[in-house]
């Protein structure tokens, strides 16, 4: 219990720490805002002009504002998990500030889970923004079980951020080149169906790049959630996605933490730890 | 004294980054980096140790490695009984570092906050960790700039915030990197106050400090150690090297009366006696400065004064220097090549 309570003591520290850095730009916090009104109201009139004017053999797009709606703040989402840790490491490194967390103490799942917290407090409140506008200025209606969504978010999170922490490995050791957040950052938005259906892919380019589209988590997560919120289908409808993106997490969350505290040690070994 | 710091053959040798790719591509060869070599100490419970030597000697990186931010190569760092690779947790929760390097603060935050943050991961609670920061602000000095930026302070401030830091969670062990390299001299001296008191308190600290500055190590330390080339190669109390490596002392004069020529000339009979040297120099119009060493307590001085005094000189003042830890420490360094 008492592990517990530092535990959330800790992460509540770095919170509010990154909110108290976060406020001391004060113009980047509204132009974000900004921003994701620009990027809803964009996309909705890209979607106007397609409207009433073709019939789409796939279900989840047959209202495209509703589809990218529906994808976009998750995919955000998804790659603040993917991203976090090693942007945290990184700016830590590079502002020479992780020397002074270390030397508290403090251990790695907890540096791995506090030093990412603000991120999704951020993209929480991002994401929202992005279903809100959608919702109260261009009149989308959500279906299904939101808890559901939720179960689909956490999910393709966890295991999004445990590349993440392979990711944030690579940064400690290697400081710069990380090919995880080439690979993984860039090929999501184009392999998980976030702007088209991802069955394009397979039906115009063949079956091995169709392949390439279910290894990557975020084609499942984010099919798993339109499938809620658009088809309005049960929890026995999307069971067939939740068992994958479990497995993959199953299998890369204690692979990625026992990397990362290998990574930790080799950069103590090598000195290395606040180099950047 | 039980040992509050047990370093057993301690080595460390910074690997060349990526060696293995930079054979396989061919690429030139750079030879690893010997940081420490077969360090031992014992640091005792409330003890204040020093740690003397040059840039690059080793003292930083035997503060890390016992501070758990670098691992040694060979050998083991025992903190409180605590091993510092295995137990690296609890090691920390045991050791307070204060180390030179200002970076580690966030600097758009302000002092309070910053000191907030750390109290937090160091487990302090909302109440324990304000009463806390509340005291160290006011032993450094800091409660008029608790709203300023880090970043807006004086490297001086930087220097007390992040010893102020190293004490949060009140660490039966403080690593204090050269705690007083940027302060003025008088906030110096209110900094070795404050050493001194920890170490004197009720609790007593085990205060591990590396200085460049000797005089503080001799005033502040009840044994220290010189490291050169990652080596230890003494461990005594201050006063015990000095007698070791320098049973000398420096004598100044300073006369009126006699030009600095006429000065050596009265002096000429006393050198003649000995291999003594005198140098003279011409200060002011009227004033002459005559140096030399003589070994402790010998009658050289006497001499000198006597010879002096009868060639019709005036001698206003006489000041005598024992020989320092910087005589100690440019002894090792002779013997090992260093300088």
């Amino acid at each position: 219990m008492r592990a517990l309570v530092l535990l959330l003591g800790r992460v509540r520290a770095f919170v509010v720490r990154d909110f108290q850095l976060a406020v001391s730009y004060r113009v980047e916090f509204f132009m974000r805002i900004l921003s994701i009104l620009f990027v809803t109201t964009t996309l909705y009139f890209i979607s106007r002009i397609f409207a009433g004017s073709f019939a789409t053999p796939y279900e989840q797009w047959r209202d495209p504002f509703l589809a990218w709606i529906t994808a976009l703040p998750f995919l955000n989402y998804f790659m603040v998990g993917f991203s976090s840790l090693a942007n945290a490491i990184r700016s830590e490194q590079s502002q020479g500030t992780l020397e002074g967390v270390l030397m508290t103490p403090i251990g790695i799942p907890t540096l791995v889970i506090a030093s990412s917290a603000w991120d999704f407090v951020q993209a929480s409140f991002h994401s929202f923004l992005y279903l809100f506008f959608g919702w109260a200025l261009f009149g989308v209606e959500y279906k299904g079980s939101f808890m559901l969504a939720v179960l689909f978010l956490l999910l393709t999170t966890l295991v999004l951020a445990s590349i993440g922490i392979l990711s944030a490995s690579f940064a400690m050791v290697f400081k710069r080149g990380d090919p995880l957040s080439l690979l993984v950052g860039t090929s999501s938005v184009f392999f998980s169906g976030v702007f088209f259906p991802a069955q394009l892919i397979s039906e115009t380019a063949g079956s091995w790049l169709g392949f390439v589209t279910q290894l990557i988590p975020t084609t499942h997560g984010i099919d798993g959630i339109r499938r809620v919120l658009i088809q309005g289908q049960s929890f026995a409808d999307v069971r067939g996605q939740l068992f994958i993106l479990f497995n993959y997490l199953a299998v890369l969350l204690p692979f990625s933490l026992w990397v990362f505290a290998r990574s930790v040690r080799r950069a103590k070994r090598e000195g290395s730890l606040i180099q950047y | 004294m039980s040992a509050a710091l047990s370093i057993q053959n301690v080595s460390k040798t910074y690997p060349v980054p990526l060696a293995a790719t930079r054979r396989l591509l061919r690429m030139k060869e750079r030879a690893p980096v010997e940081a420490l070599n077969g360090v031992t100490l014992e640091v005792g419970e409330g003890e204040v140790f020093g740690l003397i030597g040059r840039n690059g000697a080793g003292k930083t990186t035997l503060a890390k490695i016992i501070a758990t931010l670098v691992q040694p190569t060979e050998g083991s760092v025992n903190v409180r009984g605590f091993d510092s690779v295995r137990e690296e947790e609890r090691v920390r929760a045991q050791v307070g570092l204060a180390s030179a390097e200002e970076r580690s603060f966030y600097w758009r935050l302000t002092v309070e906050q910053n000191l907030v943050f750390f109290a937090r991961l160091y487990g302090l609670g909302s109440r324990d960790g304000a009463r806390r920061i509340e005291e160290l602000l006011e032993l450094f000095e800091l409660t008029p700039l608790r709203r300023r930026r880090f970043g807006e302070l004086s490297t001086g401030n930087k220097q007390r915030m992040a010893v102020a830091r190293a004490m949060l969670n009140s660490p039966p062990v403080l690593l204090l990197d050269e705690p007083t390299r940027s302060l003025d001299p008088l906030a110096a001296a209110t900094m070795r106050q404050v050493i001194g008191s920890l170490a004197r308190g009720p609790r007593p600290v085990t205060i591990l400090l590396t200085s460049h500055n000797l005089a503080e190590i001799e005033e502040l330390c009840e044994r220290v150690a010189v490291i050169s080339r990652g080596r230890i190669r003494a461990v005594d109390e201050p006063h015990s090297l000095r007698a070791a490596h320098r049973n000398r002392e420096r004598v100044r004069l300073k006369l009126r009366g006699v030009d600095a020529e006429r000065a050596l000339e009265l002096l000429r009979a006393v050198q003649s006696e000995e291999s003594a040297q005198f140098a003279a120099e011409q200060l002011e119009d009227d004033l002459v400065a005559v140096n030399f060493e003589r070994e402790s307590e010998d009658d050289r001085l006497d001499r000198a004064l006597r010879a002096l005094v009868e060639g019709g000189a005036h001698v206003v003042s006489c000041e005598t220097e024992r020989g320092t830890l910087l005589d100690v420490l440019e002894t090792f360094e002779r013997e090992t090549g260093e300088v």
